[in-house]
This record gives C-alpha cells, structure tokens and sequence, in this order.
C-alpha cells in the first residue's frame, strides 16, 4: 500500500501555511461569533487552495487525496478549529455523491463542490423511536432528521431514506433545503459549528443512482469510516495542541514559589498525556493504512482507532483543562474551545459505544491470535 | 449513656422527612423546573429560593441558636444539603450564609455581628467572595490585594488595591469578603486581613470571565483606591488566615455533591433506558460501577462526618469527600453526554437562558451539557484536586 506522501505534505504545508495566516484564534473568534458560524471568505481561499476538491478524481482537476493526505489537512482542521465544513463536504459529501451519485450527476455536481459554490451536508441520524423514518414514495420525502453538522448552511443535502418505490432499499437523495416541504431548525453544536434537524413533508428528492447498482449501505459504511478516521487525525492536530500548551503553562505557571512543573505529580501526569498523542497518531495511522484496504476488513482498525481515541482524547482534554485551572473553562483561552470539539466529534459518525461495539465484534479472540 | 450520635441520626431522619414535603408541597413549580433542567436561574430566582429555606429556618440551620439557628450538627447540615441535592433543588448559594456570616459570629465585633447577621440569614445583602487572584489560585498566601491603613478626620479606613478573579455572581454582589495584605515583608500568613468591601464603593469594577457553557458564573473584580471602614475589618489585622482556614473548613465538607452525584446518577439510569446504546450489558456495567462508586462516597462521607463528630477524625476527611465527590460527579456527567448521544452537543445556551427546550433530546438536555461543562470546575475551584492530595499526603500520611 503505497500512500501518496507528496500530496499530503503539499496539503499540510498549504494548510499549515494558511491557517497559520488566517486562522489565528482572534480571527476564528469572528467568526465563531458571525451569525452565519462560518467563513464564506474562509471557505472560497479552500476552493482556491484546491482543499475542496481534495477527493476528486484528478481527471476532474482534483487531488484524489489518499487517507494520509486527508490526514494532513484534517490534523491543521483540528490544530486551528477550522469552523467550514471541510469534513461534512468535502469529505463526507463528496464522497457519496463519488459512489452514489450518476455520471450525470457527479458531472453536474462535483465541479460545484470543487468550486466552493456547493456545500453538501449528510442527513443520517433520525430521531429515537423510529417516529420520523425517512421514506421516498412517488419520488416524495417524509420524515425527520437530527444533528445533521452543517445542515443549517448547506446548499444540498445528501439525506438517507427507505425507498417505497423500490421495496423499502435505503438510498441516498439529494435534497434542496429551500424546497417546498422541508421545515429547517438550525443550532450550533457546543464547539460553535452549525447543526440542523430536518424535518420533511413530501418534499421533491432526487435519487442519486448509482451506475453501478451499489448499495447505499456499503457506500455510507465506506464513507463512515473514511470520516472516522479523518475525525482522528483532527483529534491528533487538538490533542498535539493541548499538550503542548499544557506543558508551556506548567512551566510559566508559578504557586508556592515555583512553577507547577516542577512537581512530579504534575509531570507524570503531562507524560501520559504525552502518550496519549503518540498513541493517537500511531492509531490513526494505522486506520489510514487500513483505509486503503478493501471494505469489510478494516472495521477492527478503523473503529478500533475511534473507541480509543475518543476517550484517550477526552482524557487528554480534561487534564489540559485541569491543570489550567480556572483559565481552562474560559472562552479567552483555547483550551475549552479544544475541549468542546472534542467533545462534539466524540459524537459525530458514530459514537464511541458504537465503534467499540464494530470493535469487538471484529476482533479476533484471543484463542484465535495464539 | 445517650449517644449524641444516635440524636442526630434521628434528628436528621426528620429533617429528611421535612425536605421532602417542602419540596414537594411549598417550592415553586418554577424554581424546581428550572433547577432539575439545570436551567440558568437569575439572581431574582437565587434570593427566592434562599428566602424560602430562611421561612424554614434552614439557611442557617448549622449557625448557632443565639444568632438564629438551629445549632444543627454537621451530620445535620451534611444531610441536609445531600438532601435538597437529591431532589435537584437549587444551589444553596454559599457566600453568605456558609461562608462569610460563620466567620462574623466567630470573629466579628458585637456591631458587625448586629449589623450583618440578620441581612446575611434573610439573603438582604448578596455576598461574593474575594480570594483567589491572578497569581494567587491554590496559593492564597501569595496574594497581592493591598490594603492600606489611612488616617483621617471622619474616620480611619483602608485603601485597597488590587485584583480578585473567578468570583463567583459578582455581579450581583452587594458585598464582597476578601482577603487582603495589610502588612509588607512579614510572614505571609500574618500579613493578610479579612475585609468586607461594599461593592457599591467607587473603584470597585465587576469584569465577567465567560465560561465555555456561556453563562455569567465568574468575574475579575479590580479595586482601585477603594475606601473601606477600618470597622469592616473582620478579627485583628494580620489574622485573616484564620478566618480564612475557618472558613475553607466549612466550604470543603460539603454534602451537596453527594446529593449531586446521586441526583445526576439517577438520571443517567433513566436516559440510558430512554436511549439503550449498541450494548445494554456494557451500559450497565458503566452506570453499575459508577453506582458503586457512588456507594463508596456515601459510606465514606457520612462515617467522615461522623467521624469528625466523635473527634475521631484524622483530618482530611473534607478532601476526601471532594476529591471522590467531584470526580465521580464528573464521571457521571461523562456517562450522561455519552448516553444522550446527538443531544449531548446540541447546545443553546440562549434558550437554557430563556428556560426554552433544547434543539435536540430531553428537556434537561441542554442542562445536562452546561453541567458538564461547568463542572470541570469543581476539581479546580473550592481547593483543586491537586491541593486537596497534597493535604492528605501532608496531613495524614505525613510525606
């Protein structure tokens, strides 16, 4: 398996570069406190910067980035907070409508995502109780969805929902959120990013087809762990953050005559956040490889890699909380907007409980390995 | 032979009873709705609720009969306040009544007591408490906060200046207890003073710190040049330690995070059988060991208590019931965003202002993350957890 190093080390010195420039703390905080929870100025730089036509093919102009390319934008995402829908998009988006959508339609649609003038968001999630099931008769959508990230900004969503008119299949479908039908509440996630639920009402779908017949299963099992382990390597850029921060605070911070730092206590506690990083980045790397591998045999990695750095984040996030002390639980510092995407992502394609479940049932035992 | 012990237990059996049917039968619909979703409750709604535990004469139950109370024990005042926890009843604000009114009787002049007291107990005056500072969090001692004593005609006072941080609702104050320098180049411990600074003098400035749940708990108060009446020295100058060290004594032993983690525990059980997630067996091991670590606490707690009754304490039981209390408190708030799974970060702080639902989940959804959020404090504020280890290891085990 050969991963393209080239692509991602030009993507992360771009986003490095970039962000570094433009999305300083101050400057994110604009736009954290626009009421739009995003930057459209932001989001038409990544259109120039070719971020958004990361997963095109190239014959179409684009990167056709490989899960360490993803990696490397995703890590400067998580080191800067980046606020746009890179993941929901670029990422989750164009990824479905590559192996869902027609030929037409990946030829009408995926210029619009290369070009910024297309934001797509993923409407999976239903609420409890199976009250709001999404289903298609007649080419009409009805249902509900909840915490759609970037549902509140999206151009189009891609929205799952049982196919009646084709013996209850789930299946993808593009939808208009200004269509006659759709009722759009809009919110942000703790972290500040916009989230929607949706709820529709014989609502105009239009069925994405694939040309090769696949299942909408399959390609949003696929497209799930690609963002997983996206969603790691944005937990690596929060986490190398915090403990860096955390060590710089442990030696400036000064009580009883001396800095913290210097109480053992506190230094052993920094090293096993140390390795809490290390161990992130080797999972992580480990899922990117795995990516690369057909569908099928990746999901002890992959969701392997989740269930750990899920908690080994929170418990990264918590002590850099922690030994901040009181400045950690302020908006002024970055610690807790850290804290919060971390928390939010904990959440996102998947929760923790889920993944370790794919986990355990993947995994050989340990009779088997021996 | 009676055993005081045995008293108190049944005294406290009463007390129990008497909570609930207040809880029941005389707390406002309002108040209890807004407290159990963990809504944001203003300072209208906090003066309410202190008022109608001072009509029971249990704002200051634990003070001594002859200013008012009820000369509860403190396995009393310890259940008590488990007790209303429990029940997911408001905060019982603190500064006043537990904090700064116990060191008045204790240290305070005949006036101060006569002058205070009866507004402390009745929630008349609002009270903050002025401590920690920029440099000085964990290490009081190193405080900075200046007070320097004035001559003058109509009376002599102390010019104060300097900076307090992460005072808790300054912004409603009315009075602030601080810890101050009155003396240079001595001894720490007996350089610093206990003043009451009237928040309304000039030169007092209240700064909100916001807090990643986005509400108003915190503020930096900076006094420039402000006057303060030698009169509202509380104990001699220079001893303010010892007031301060009374005072933290009765801040550390705490029953609310008892009631705190069982409250939330409680509900996390309900949640999880709203919401079963991929694997009902591993969900309840989680809450089952949360379950049991709530047990240990208990136990633990009230034998501290108990313990410290007898006389035969060792002395850090305080920080043993906030070191397991907040952080099991903490665990469970985990459990509880985890098992509330997109509801847990759908988050609207404006409408847990407005006491509206959340975008997403249970009607404490919203509550539940602001708890969460704001709780990482608890292990931080009231003496970290850092501190707290340090006094057991000092302390008990005498490393």
């Amino acid at each position: 398996m050969n991963m393209d190093l080239e692509t991602a080390q030009m993507l992360r010195d771009s986003a490095q570069r970039y962000a570094d420039d433009h999305y300083g703390f101050l400057q994110r905080h604009a736009v954290l406190n626009d009421a739009a929870g995003y930057s459209a100025r932001a989001w038409r730089d990544y259109a120039e910067l070719g971020w958004l036509a990361l997963r095109l093919p190239e014959a179409d102009g684009g990167l056709d980035a490989d899960p360490l390319a993803v990696g490397a934008l995703m890590e400067v995402v998580g080191r800067r907070l980046l606020m746009e829908p890179i993941l929901a998009s670029a990422i989750v988006g164009t990824g479905l409508l590559r192996l869902q959508g027609s030929a037409a339609q990946q030829q009408e649609w995926l210029p619009r995502l290369a070009d910024g003038s297309l934001k797509l968001a993923f409407a999976d999630a239903e609420p409890l109780g199976g009250a709001g099931r999404c289903e298609v008769r007649d080419g009409r959508l009805s249902g509900a969805k909840i915490g759609v990230l970037h549902g509140d900004l999206a151009d189009r969503l891609i929205v799952s929902a049982a196919d009646a008119d084709r013996g209850g299949a789930k299946t993808l479908y593009l939808v208009a959120p200004s269509s006659a039908g759709v009722a759009t509440t809009r919110y942000r996630f703790v972290d500040g990013r916009g989230a929607a639920n949706l709820r529709f009402a014989g609502v105009r779908a239009e069925r994405l087809e694939p040309a090769d017949g696949a299942p909408a299963d399959a390609a949003i099992a696929d497209v799930t762990e690609q963002a997983t382990v996206a969603q790691c390597a944005e937990a690596l850029g929060i986490v190398r953050v915090l403990v860096t921060t955390t060590g710089e605070y442990l030696k400036i911070r000064k009580q009883f005559g001396r800095a913290i730092g210097t109480n053992q206590a506190l230094q052993h506690r920094a090293v096993d956040m140390f390795l809490l990083q290390e161990e992130i980045a080797a999972l992580m790397l480990a899922a990117q490889r795995a990516l690369t591998q057909p569908a099928g045999t990746r999901a002890r990695i992959v969701s392997g890699a989740k269930a750990y750095v899920a908690n080994a984040a929170r418990h990264v996030a918590n002590e850099a909380v922690q030994m901040h002390g009181g400045l950690g639980l302020t908006e002024e510092l970055d610690v807790s907007h850290y804290f919060r995407r971390l928390m939010v992502n904990a959440a996102l394609f998947g929760s923790r409980d889920e993944h370790f479940s794919r986990f355990l049932a993947a995994a050989p035992t340990v009779t088997e390995t021996h | 032979m009676t055993d005081p012990l045995h008293e108190a237990r049944q005294r406290v059996e009463k007390l129990k009873a008497a909570v609930r049917h207040f809880y029941d039968d005389v707390l406002p619909e309002d108040l209890k709705r807004k407290s159990v979703r963990h809504q944001v409750l203003d300072k209208a709604d906090y003066v309410r609720w202190m008022r109608l535990l001072n009509d029971q004469g249990w704002a200051i139950g634990h003070w001594p009969k002859e200013y008012g109370g009820q000369a509860w024990s403190l396995l009393e005042r310890f259940a008590f306040e488990d007790q209303l926890a429990r029940l997911g009843c408001p905060w019982v604000i603190p500064f006043g009544v537990k904090y700064v009114g116990p060191v008045i009787y204790a240290f305070g002049t005949d006036a101060q007591k006569a002058r205070f007291l009866p507004r402390i107990a009745a929630t008349e005056d609002f009270w903050a408490q002025g401590y920690s500072e920029p440099g000085a969090g964990s290490d009081l001692a190193a405080l900075r906060t200046e007070a320097i004593r004035v001559h003058a005609t109509e009376g002599d006072h102390y010019v104060v200046n300097g900076q307090k941080v992460w005072t808790t609702y300054a912004q409603w104050a009315d009075w602030m207890f601080c810890l101050v320098k009155t003396a240079r180049g001595t001894q720490a411990q007996k350089s610093i003073s206990f003043l009451l600074i009237d928040m309304k003098s000039p030169g007092v400035t209240v700064k909100p710190i916001p807090t990643m749940d986005g509400y108003h708990h915190v503020n930096e108060v900076w006094l420039e040049d402000v006057r303060v009446p030698v009169e509202n020295l509380v104990g001699g100058e220079g001893e303010g330690w010892t007031s301060a060290k009374y005072l933290l004594k009765n801040e550390r032993t705490a029953g609310a995070i008892v009631g705190m983690a069982w409250h939330a525990l409680a509900r996390l059980k309900a949640l999880a059988a709203e919401s079963p997630g991929p694997s009902r067996e591993r969900t309840a091991v989680r809450i089952g060991e949360l379950e049991l670590r709530f047990l240990a606490l208990e136990e633990a707690s009230y034998q501290a208590v108990e313990a410290m009754m007898r006389g035969t304490d060792h002395g850090a039981e305080a920080s043993l019931i906030k070191l397991r209390g907040t952080e099991l408190y903490q665990h469970i708030a985990e459990a509880a965003i985890d098992a509330l799974g997109l509801a847990g970060i759908a988050f609207d702080a404006a409408a847990l202002h407005a006491a509206a639902p959340p975008p997403l989940g249970p009607l404490d959804a919203g509550g539940i993350i602001k708890d969460h959020l704001y709780n990482r404090a608890a292990t931080i504020f009231g003496g970290a957890s850092e501190i707290q280890r340090n006094i057991v290891a000092k302390g008990v085990l005498g490393l």
